[in-house]
């Protein structure tokens, strides 16, 4: 390897940046590859359903900072289109290839498409990209009809909120009993009442039966016979895990790329995983892999699989975070930490603060606008599920000599 | 800048017009961020080196991206 190690980064999202701090953070001081498809450098994706839709910020207003210097090539606009891990080399366009001492994978995950929907139509979008955004708005400026959403969960909620803090009337249609109903009937009742309160439309255990498209605006009907008039339809139900470009590469793609404990993805000795993509277990609760599609969690993740990439896979220490996550809903700040989705039951531990309860073990809580209140149980989650013990402090890169994950065997 | 060379070290701010008082910056920089039962957030204003970490640490974890620190030693 005459030029030097080299780490790339395929995914210029927040994962990536982060993990790319990291390296640095750490020393790492050889070639440093940011790939990422999206035309600009990582930006705060939450904005996207808030800020970015009502207009209060533009894109580059949510550019993320990095605390260290990067010092990284970047390749924007830039598609991974293939992983060859035996060859150690990630396939760009072109038929360019690109080797590697360390990879992280950091794709993200894109939305899904509801089958049946013209999903061709300008005026039927989805809410990832700055992009997105900016395309909702023309279809919201180009008619004054209504918005209409798909989905009921956190996308879908704070989509709707966006439309009424515009003063545009707006629609959120679900096939749950109410909007936000995996957070449990207390927090799905406080949703349902909010929205009410700020007029927007809920059809709720319903879906799309035909779509009925004129030049001017959609028509939807709806399974329980209702009929709504929509400018734009934004669909929020859900995502996949983007790792088309990784098929055939030799790692285990079931729900996102599978990972051991400590993020390095099952069957390689030089590719660690961060973010919404990856599915590992988090020993802190059971050691059933799984993903978790927050910003907090990709914003340590992509920290941690940094770290464990230059301690190399012996060396590496299992991720084990509490999982934390926020949305902010009209004037409501709604607060989440540990596995909510674990539970089989819900107990009230406070007011606005629901508890989630597995085997009699609490495994996550729910704030609705209790900010103060979710820090003491954030501790007190902590407490109760305390991550295994771990091995010692992040290895400092020492250079190509030592060479533990990064680089190939001697 | 004259000031930042006098003055040195690391500084934070927060962007009132940004800050919905999430309390993530508490979790995780405690002793430099608090949230106050009266909901308002308070600030050191000017941290260690030491602390920096920390506070950069908040910074990246903001829910609303509102905090600002300037000086993290490199
Ligand atoms: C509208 C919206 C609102 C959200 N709001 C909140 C919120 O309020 N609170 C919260 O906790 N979380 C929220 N999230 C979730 C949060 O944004 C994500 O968890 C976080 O962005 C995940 O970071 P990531 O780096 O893993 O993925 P991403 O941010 O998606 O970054 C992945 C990047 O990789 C790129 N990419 C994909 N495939 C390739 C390829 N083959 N080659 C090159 N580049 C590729 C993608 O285009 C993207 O730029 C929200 C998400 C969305 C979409
Ligand atoms: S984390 Fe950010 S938004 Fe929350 S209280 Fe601190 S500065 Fe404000």
């Amino acid at each position: 390897m005459s030029d030097g190690d080299r780490i790339v980064i395929a995914g210029a999202g927040v994962a990536g940046l982060r993990a790319a701090e990291r390296l640095r953070e750490l020393g790492f001081d050889g070639e440093l590859v940011l790939i990422g498809d999206e035309p600009r450098r990582p930006y705060h994706r939450p904005s996207v359903s808030k800020q970015l839709i009502t207009g209060a910020a533009r894109p580059v207003d949510m550019t993320l900072k990095s605390y260290t210097e990067l010092d990284a090539r970047w390749r924007l606009g830039t598609r991974a289109t293939h992983l060859d891990t035996t060859q150690h080399v990630v396939h760009l366009p072109g038929g360019e290839e690109l080797w590697y001492d360390g990879l992280v994978v950091a794709t993200g995950v894109v939305p899904r498409h509801l089958p049946g929907s013209p999903r061709h139509d300008p005026r039927v979008r989805v809410l990832r990209t700055a992009e997105d955004a900016a395309a909702v708005r023309r279809a919201l400026a180009a008619s004054n009809k209504a918005a209409v959403v798909i989905g009921g969960g956190l996308i879908g909620c704070e989509f709707a909120a966006s439309m009424r803090q515009m003063g545009r009337d707006v629609t959120l249609v679900g096939h749950a009993r109410a909007p936000l109903y995996r957070f449990g009937p207390r927090i799905a009742a406080s949703v349902t009442e909010l929205h009410r309160q700020h007029r927007a439309g809920l059809a709720m255990n319903t879906a799309v039966r035909h779509w009925i498209s004129t030049k001017e605006t959609f028509g939807l009907h709806l399974t329980n016979n209702q009929l709504v008039v929509a400018s734009c339809v934004v669909l929020a139900i859900g995502s996949v895990p983007a790792v088309d470009w990784l098929r055939g590469s030799g790692l285990t793609l079931d729900d996102g790329v599978l990972c051991e404990p400590t993020l390095f993805a099952t069957g390689a000795e030089d590719v660690v995983v961060a973010g919404d993509v990856a599915r590992w277990p988090n020993l802190r609760f059971d050691d059933e892999p799984r993903r978790v599609e927050h910003w907090l969690n990709a914003v340590e993740s992509g920290r941690a699989a940094a770290e464990n990439l230059l301690a190399g896979r012996g060396q590496a220490r299992p991720f084990t975070p509490l999982p934390r996550a926020w949305s902010s809903l009209y004037e409501v700040r709604l607060q989440t930490i540990g596995l909510p989705a674990l539970a089989e039951d819900t107990v009230r531990l406070a007011d606005g603060v629901t508890g989630f309860v597995r085997a009699g073990e609490l495994v996550g809580a729910c704030g609705w606008d209790r900010p103060k209140a979710m820090l003491y149980w954030t501790a007190e989650l902590d407490r109760r599920l305390p991550a295994p013990a771990t091995t010692p402090a992040p290895a400092r890169w020492s250079g190509p000599e030592a060479r533990p994950a990064v680089g190939t065997a001697p | 800048m004259t000031l930042h060379r006098i003055r040195g070290g690391p500084r934070l701010s927060v962007d009132n017009d940004r800050c919905e008082r999430f309390g993530t910056c508490e979790w995780e920089a405690p002793g430099l961020f608090e949230l106050g039962r009266d909901g308002r957030l308070r600030y050191r204003r000017r941290v260690s080196d030491e602390d920096a970490e920390r506070a950069a640490a908040a910074a990246r974890c903001c829910p609303m991206q509102a905090i600002v620190v300037r000086g993290v030693p490199g």
